[in-house]
């Protein structure tokens, strides 16, 4: 089971980050988010999601989802996002299984792009 | 405050150069609200203030919490003016590290503020003087290696201090309609750029997150303009933009997606990222392609020239009436017919369309009354909160208010809200 995106339903507006900062750090922020959307190409109107998970990363991309694993990432020398703190290197999604709710992202995606499977 | 704002109250000094920070005003117990601001803004009205902020609930999982403020003087209204600082701006402003930010005076060099982690720096903007708002932004986030800058900034209209100038955000328009783009030009201000990695804490975290995941469950989650539509003199503008659009894009932590992306320089289906790199404009207002709908634009002209507009730093919503009585197609007429307007002071805004709404300077109301209007703007502001999705929503706005005891241990109501802005005019 993992998050995985659909991301031409998504409109940017980051309640996953949101949610996912809470669960780490019960505060808001979006340094902490193991779900990072990618806005580094704002005057294309670019944009994609990406999942962190312990094994890989899930990139929803518009032009389609995968899953890239970790290491291969880190031997590209990917940042993962045009990001201070990418996403590489912040915790893993544990499916918010440690504060024993279901994944809160997906539960507060308004536009139902985030999904279980 | 110690919870939902972060960091303390800067002024900025242009003429001096220099920066400092106090402390907020305890007796604003809400935090640096707008009010506040306002209060502020008369206390340092010879220093001719612009201020930057955001709202209680500003940058959090409460729907729609995009909404800062900018305020200063409007030359067109002569008097204290506010626009909202949208899309990803505002809870940027609240996470820079500065709570509120008062600029004075004016800068004797060209300069932009550089805001981010509670630092903040005057850097010499001579480099991108003349430059318009897209190379503006460009340059910006180039120079501190980071694309995720929010940037304010003016373009050509806004150093020729026009009437018709107004800041934008990125590389969009916003809803600044009282040239307060022009307050900036005389500042020698070029533009603002914001970035933090703050965190936002609540009093009481698990209730108030809690709550807002129960109003996102309960509110709409539309995309498109013509949900907003006034009447139906504004309705099919979705239709009209159809063939062009690309996808619709949210502001921060808003269920709706207002904004829409069109391309008219690549085919709209284009979704990677490998081809044209300018392919089109995110139309951020619909009463700006509205006007000129009804002057017999066609869709794609009408996005060029809100393009245009955007990039001179041109009020598109102003603008687009200056020019919706002739159509154009061919770019470089739509552009020299925007350079036009770039010095101009641009047709006085008709009587009853919002030139005498106060603060909020003239703008005319999506719906219903003037009145309720400004009343909705009040609350929106306080709390951060978009008005177009609290008049639209139908979430209450009594359920957003009860939102600040669990966020800022601070009960606010209606009566709270009209008695700070009644603090803040005595």
């Amino acid at each position: 089971m993992r998050v995985k995106v659909k991301p031409l339903e998504c409109t940017g507006c980051a309640l996953c980050e949101l949610a996912c900062g809470y669960h780490w750090d019960e505060a808001f922020s979006m340094i902490s988010s193991s779900v990072m959307l990618y806005r580094g190409e704002e005057k294309k109107g670019y944009m994609g999601v990406m999942v962190k998970t312990p094994e890989d990363l899930f990139i929803g991309r518009p032009e389609g989802a995968t899953a890239m694993k970790l290491g291969e990432l880190q031997k590209e020398g990917a940042s993962g996002g045009a990001s201070a703190k990418p996403i590489l290197i912040r915790e893993a999604c544990d499916l918010c299984e440690s504060a024993g709710l279901e994944p809160q992202c997906v539960a507060i995606c308004p536009q139902e792009a985030l999904y279980l499977e | 405050m110690d919870f939902m704002y972060y960091g303390d109250i800067l002024i900025v000094d242009l003429e001096a150069g220099t920066t400092e920070e106090v402390e907020i005003d305890e007796a604003w117990r809400a935090g640096p609200v707008l009010p506040a601001a306002l209060e502020l803004f008369r206390r340092h009205a010879q220093d001719n203030p612009l201020l930057l902020g955001s709202g209680i609930l500003t940058g959090t999982t409460a729907p729609a919490s995009c909404l800062g403020f900018v305020l200063g003087a409007s030359q067109i209204t002569g008097g204290p003016a506010v626009a909202p600082l949208d899309m990803f701006a505002g809870a940027e402003m609240k996470l820079s590290g500065f709570s509120m930010v008062l600029i004075k005076g004016n800068s004797p060099d060209p300069v932009y503020l550089w805001l981010h982690d509670g630092v903040a720096d005057l850097v010499d903007a001579s480099p991108i003087t003349g430059k318009d708002t897209w190379r503006t932004c460009d340059a910006i986030r180039e120079e501190m290696g980071e694309q995720l800058i929010q940037v304010v900034s003016i373009g050509p209209a806004g150093e020729a201090k026009s009437d018709l100038a107004s800041f934008s955000i990125n590389y969009w328009g916003s809803g600044d309609n009282a040239a307060l783009g022009a307050l900036m030009g005389a500042k020698n201000l070029k533009a603002v750029a914001l970035r933090g990695l703050g965190m936002i804490d609540a009093e009481d975290p698990e209730e108030f997150y809690n709550r807002t995941m129960d109003l996102l469950r309960g509110s709409p989650s539309k995309k498109g303009f013509d949900w907003v539509s006034r009447g139906p003199e504004d309705e099919g503008i979705d239709a009209w933009l159809k063939p062009l659009a690309h996808r619709h894009r949210s502001c921060f932590a808003c269920p709706c997606a207002c904004n829409t992306f069109v391309k008219y320089n690549e085919d709209p289906a284009v979704m990677g990222s490998d081809g044209v790199q300018e392919p089109g404009l995110m139309v951020t207002n619909p009463a700006a392609a509205l006007w000129l709908r009804q002057g017999g634009w066609g869709a794609e002209g009408a996005c060029r020239a809100m393009e245009a507009m955007t990039r001179a730093g041109i009020d598109a919503v102003r603008g687009a009436r200056e020019m919706s009585t002739g159509p154009l197609e061919d770019p470089t007429e739509i552009a020299a017919a925007v350079e036009a307007l770039t010095g101009s002071a641009g047709a006085a805004w008709p009587r009853g369309e919002g030139a005498g709404s106060g603060i909020f300077g003239p703008r005319t109301p999506p719906q219903g009354s003037e009145d309720r209007w400004l009343e909705v703007n009040r609350a929106a502001y306080v709390l951060g909160i978009c008005p177009l999705f609290l008049v639209t929503s139908g979430v209450e706005l009594s359920e957003l208010l009860e939102l600040c005891l669990p966020a800022a241990g601070v009960e606010v109501d209606a009566g709270g809200i009209k008695e700070m802005f009644d603090r803040a005019r005595a």
